[in-house]
């Protein structure tokens, strides 16, 4: 017994003292809190390696063939393997500006029907060969080839020939045309279209080299193989299910690029590591655990996370976080129950649901249309603020018109997404002016296309610029003809006229001025019913990494990463 | 023994054919269209002319007696078809997936046996000591921490405390991942290996372990009321002698059940814990397959998964008759 005790004794001392070790250990680590004074910038040196936890946080990527690839996080791939004939300086949140790449200059008609791309001389893809106008017109057709049906590939519907070429009735794309002597590649567009040069430096239209292939068999070999580009960097080695290597690409030359983008002659690093974690947590402990460089911040580690590490949370993200409507319901859509979505549309507290899911880290969006977009309006919607009284004033006339909710409304979102807590707080707000709702939650993977089938009453759902335009958002989401991305039967024929005159006006501050007065409409007629927009999501190793920063496309351009001595 | 080996090898067959058939129609009963998720409609309507593109290259529009066909017709060549979605081989995905299922579940059993059985043993040896009522406690909790908990723990223990700390590289362990891949005699781990496997073959032996344990101490203390153990220390026997050689073997057989679909479960079924350690597992390649609806993926390690199981319990029938000779296992036997 006496022996026992002993033991007992010593080994409560052993836990005891390591507990006091861990206490004292505490967050006093060398990765540098925000509170911490900014060591004086160093220049930037070349050499290095970083390994990258938060690109790919769940799956890894289905495809980085740019024209195959749909996800944001594999677009950080491809954007660091291929460069474009544009691409948008932000270093002026305020006023981006679309600003030629590959292409050194770009011009169009009057009437932005045609627009021609004068291709710079001397670029190479990694290897050697040559970038040419037709190297553009071959990576065109091979990406509007019917076998490959990419998912963005309807974006041929802008080219002249474009649809023809995909519905397969037509073998070429008539309205492109490329003159390798003059270095010119010109565009016929189906229809006037003052945002071209924004689209065309969408990852669909970026050139491949010819090892790429132009079936669909030799197309997975090369997306499966030693991929590279003309961008800054290229696969090491194979992709994998548990990592993407890149190194330099030694035949890119960023100085080749307007003096704007700020690019290096060559990456500073020599090798970056695109490490995928199955679980959002696990990567930040990697971070923590000083296994990677970078990560995402875990839902609900918002304020752990920034205030141990540096972050891009100041950076606005080119995504609106929104309800929709169905507006072929009869209860919530139409004209005649327009006082309901406006009481709906003033009785969620954005504030709220900020603060209590995201730990402040949104930006409570008062339009759909996030700030950075070129032509962005502030305060366009007068209803998208919390006004419990004003709500229930809109649903007494509501009902006073004779209309009655027979039973709840229905809020649908996707699964195991973290919008469980955003629709229980929606379902509060609405309970406390009189509004009964209740949750409709569909599995993730076949949310999309149950919601567009109809099923959505008010759907949760969320969009991501696919290319820093108004349109994107207007015309994709809302306009009557929009192919397959307005799923809810908003049409507003005054919207629509002014969408349409908008993306034909090439004067910047017109095109403004009628896509403000467009997302008016929409949100005076409670088309969709904004809550937030995006904000950068990334801690890193402040003291290893110099030059990280987030692009308000959620990208890191490692080829300006370098690492600290 | 060798006709009931023969008899058992064979009916694989039939076990594998009503599996995967059974699935395979199952999945054509799931919501969502396979072509529209394939074209990446998951978050946005596809142009009609895709979806009858991507129905026509994988035969997604053929009668579904025509796709069965096809299907086995690939299968019994061990040609398992390509990836929906990534186009890759599924015998390549297998390959890599399957070799690491089976090295972090070889561990797992490995720990599961080292552990498990003794503690068991002991625990039923000295019933109702200090020793034993702790190890009740910690099975109890062992087999109720959710798996993910305890990896995040362990996580945090043992790699993100050991690098705030300062700790030398040598002693932390690593959070995520499959580290180099290297090995010796296919499941030594060689060099650093072993820092990125011992968290989660901990994890995910942990319920089984504490099982075992639970199984072990029962079954131990009925063998001890045997008569045969008295009969056994009547003879004069040491106690050792009388638990190991007598007792034991009697005990093991259900515990050797026990780890037989144990090994099973962690080959094709450690989702949480591959997910926790970013292990590419095949549990987790199966459980995205299926939400992706990428039909020759699920199809294609599930075969794998199924045969395991039905490998490995042939192996445990086999070993009743090495643990109690009285078992003859043949013609006539009712194991």
């Amino acid at each position: 017994m006496r022996r026992q005790r002993r033991g007992l004794k010593l080994l409560a001392l052993i836990l005891g003292l390591s507990l006091v070790a861990a206490a004292c250990g505490g967050d006093d680590d060398d990765d540098g809190g925000a509170a911490e004074e900014a060591a004086p910038e160093e220049e930037a040196q070349q050499g290095g390696e970083v390994v990258d936890l938060g690109t790919f946080v769940g799956d890894p990527p289905e495809h980085i063939d740019p024209a195959l690839n749909t996800t944001l996080d594999a677009y950080q791939v491809v954007n660091a393997v291929y460069d474009g004939l544009t691409d948008i300086d932000a270093s002026d949140p305020d006023n981006p500006e679309i600003v030629p790449m590959v292409a050194e200059t770009v011009e169009s008609n009057d009437d932005a029907t045609e627009w021609t791309f004068t291709i710079r001389e001397g670029l190479t893809f990694a290897g050697g060969e040559e970038i040419l106008p037709s190297t553009f017109q071959r990576s065109w057709e091979r990406a509007s080839d019917p076998e490959f049906a990419g998912d963005y590939s309807y974006l041929f519907n802008f080219i002249q020939g474009g649809a023809e070429k995909l519905d397969g009735t037509a073998d070429t794309l008539e309205g492109v045309e490329a003159d390798d002597e003059n270095m010119t590649l010109t565009v016929t567009l189906a229809a006037p279209y003052a945002n071209f040069d924004a689209v065309a430096g969408f990852q669909l239209f970026m050139p491949v080299p010819e090892e790429a292939g132009t079936d669909a068999a030799t197309a997975a070999e090369w997306e499966n193989g030693e991929m590279f580009g003309n961008g800054p960097f290229m696969l090491e080695s194979p992709r994998t299910d548990t990592e993407i290597v890149l190194v330099p690409n030694p035949d890119w030359d960023g100085t080749n690029y307007d003096e704007v983008f700020e690019l290096p002659e060559q990456p500073y690093l020599d090798r970056v590591t695109f490490r995928v974690s199955t679980d959002p947590d696990t990567s930040y402990n990697s971070f923590e655990a000083g296994e990677g460089d970078n990560a995402n911040i875990p839902p609900g580690r918002f304020n752990e996370a920034t205030s141990a590490y540096a972050n891009t949370t100041d950076v606005a993200i080119l995504g609106s976080y929104h309800f929709d409507v169905n507006h072929r319901d009869p209860v919530v859509g139409g004209p005649e129950n327009k006082e309901l979505r406006k009481a709906i549309m003033q009785a969620i507290d954005r504030d709220e649901i900020n603060e209590a899911v995201y730990e402040g880290s949104r930006t409570v969006s008062n339009g759909i249309t996030p700030e950075g977009i070129p032509g962005w309006g502030a305060d366009l919607c007068d209803d998208c603020v919390y006004d419990p009284e004003a709500a229930q004033e809109h649903f007494d006339n509501w009902q006073a018109e004779g209309n009655e909710l027979t039973e709840p409304l229905r809020i649908q979102y996707n699964i195991g997404a973290g919008h469980e807590p955003v629709v229980a707080i929606v379902i509060d707000n609405l309970a406390a002016i009189g509004i009964e709702a209740v949750e409709e939650g569909i599995d993730t993977e076949t949310y999309f296309t149950q919601i567009a089938e109809g099923a959505c009453q008010i759907c949760r759902t969320g969009w991501f610029a696919d290319y820093p335009t108004y349109d994107n958002f207007m015309y994709d989401l809302f306009h009557t003809d929009s192919l397959g991305g307005n799923n809810h039967g908003f049409s507003n024929p005054e919207f629509d006229e002014l969408v349409d005159e908008a993306k034909q006006t090439t004067d910047p501050e017109q095109q403004a001025e009628l896509f403000q007065e467009a997302e008016s409409i929409l949100l005076d007629e409670v088309g969709t019913i904004p809550l937030n927009w995006y904000r950068g999501d990334y801690v890193f190793n402040e003291e290893k990494l110099g030059g990280f920063t987030q692009t308000n496309f959620g990208l890191i351009f490692y080829e300006k990463v370098w690492v600290k001595s | 023994m060798t006709s009931f080996i023969t008899r058992r090898l064979l009916l694989i067959i039939p076990t594998v054919f009503l599996a995967l058939s059974f699935l395979f129609f199952l999945f054509f009963t799931l919501p969502g269209d396979p072509a529209r998720l394939i074209a990446g409609g998951a978050d946005r309507s596809i142009d009609e002319g895709v979806i009858e593109r991507v129905n026509e290259r994988y035969g997604l529009d053929d009668p579904l007696i025509v796709q069965f066909k096809d299907y086995w017709a690939r299968t019994i060549q061990w040609d398992l078809g390509e990836s929906f979605l990534t186009r890759r081989s599924v015998n390549d995905i297998l390959n890599e997936k399957a070799t690491a299922s089976i090295r972090l579940a070889i561990w797992a059993i490995i720990i599961e046996i080292v552990v498990g059985i003794p503690v068991g043993l002991l625990s039923a040896i000295r019933r109702y000591s200090i020793g034993d009522r702790v190890t009740t406690i910690l099975t109890a909790a062992a087999s109720a921490i959710p798996v993910f908990v305890l990896g995040f723990v362990l996580q945090w223990m043992f790699a993100v405390q050991p690098n705030k700390l300062g700790w030398p590289e040598w002693a932390a362990l690593r959070t995520q991942g499959i580290g180099p891949d290297s090995w010796a005699l296919f499941f030594i781990p060689t060099g650093e290996q072993w820092r990125y496997l011992i968290l989660p073959a901990i994890t995910l032996a942990s319920v089984s372990t504490a099982l075992a344990a639970r199984m072990m101490r029962g079954s131990m203390l009925e063998v001890l009321r045997a008569d045969y153990m008295r009969t056994a220390r009547a003879k004069g026997l040491r106690e050792r002698d009388v638990v190991v050689k007598h007792g034991l073997r009697n005990a093991m057989l259900p515990v050797v059940t026990l780890i037989g679909i144990d090994f099973g479960v962690v080959i094709g079924a450690a989702v949480l814990t591959e997910t926790t350690f970013s292990w590419p597992g095949l549990g987790s390649e199966i459980a995205d397959s299926v939400t992706q609806r990428d039909l020759p993926v699920v199809l294609g390690l599930t075969l794998v998964v199924v045969l395991a199981f039905a490998l490995i319990n042939l192996l445990v029938d086999i070993s009743y008759a090495w643990f109690d000779p009285r078992i003859r296992l043949g013609k006539g036997d009712s194991s």
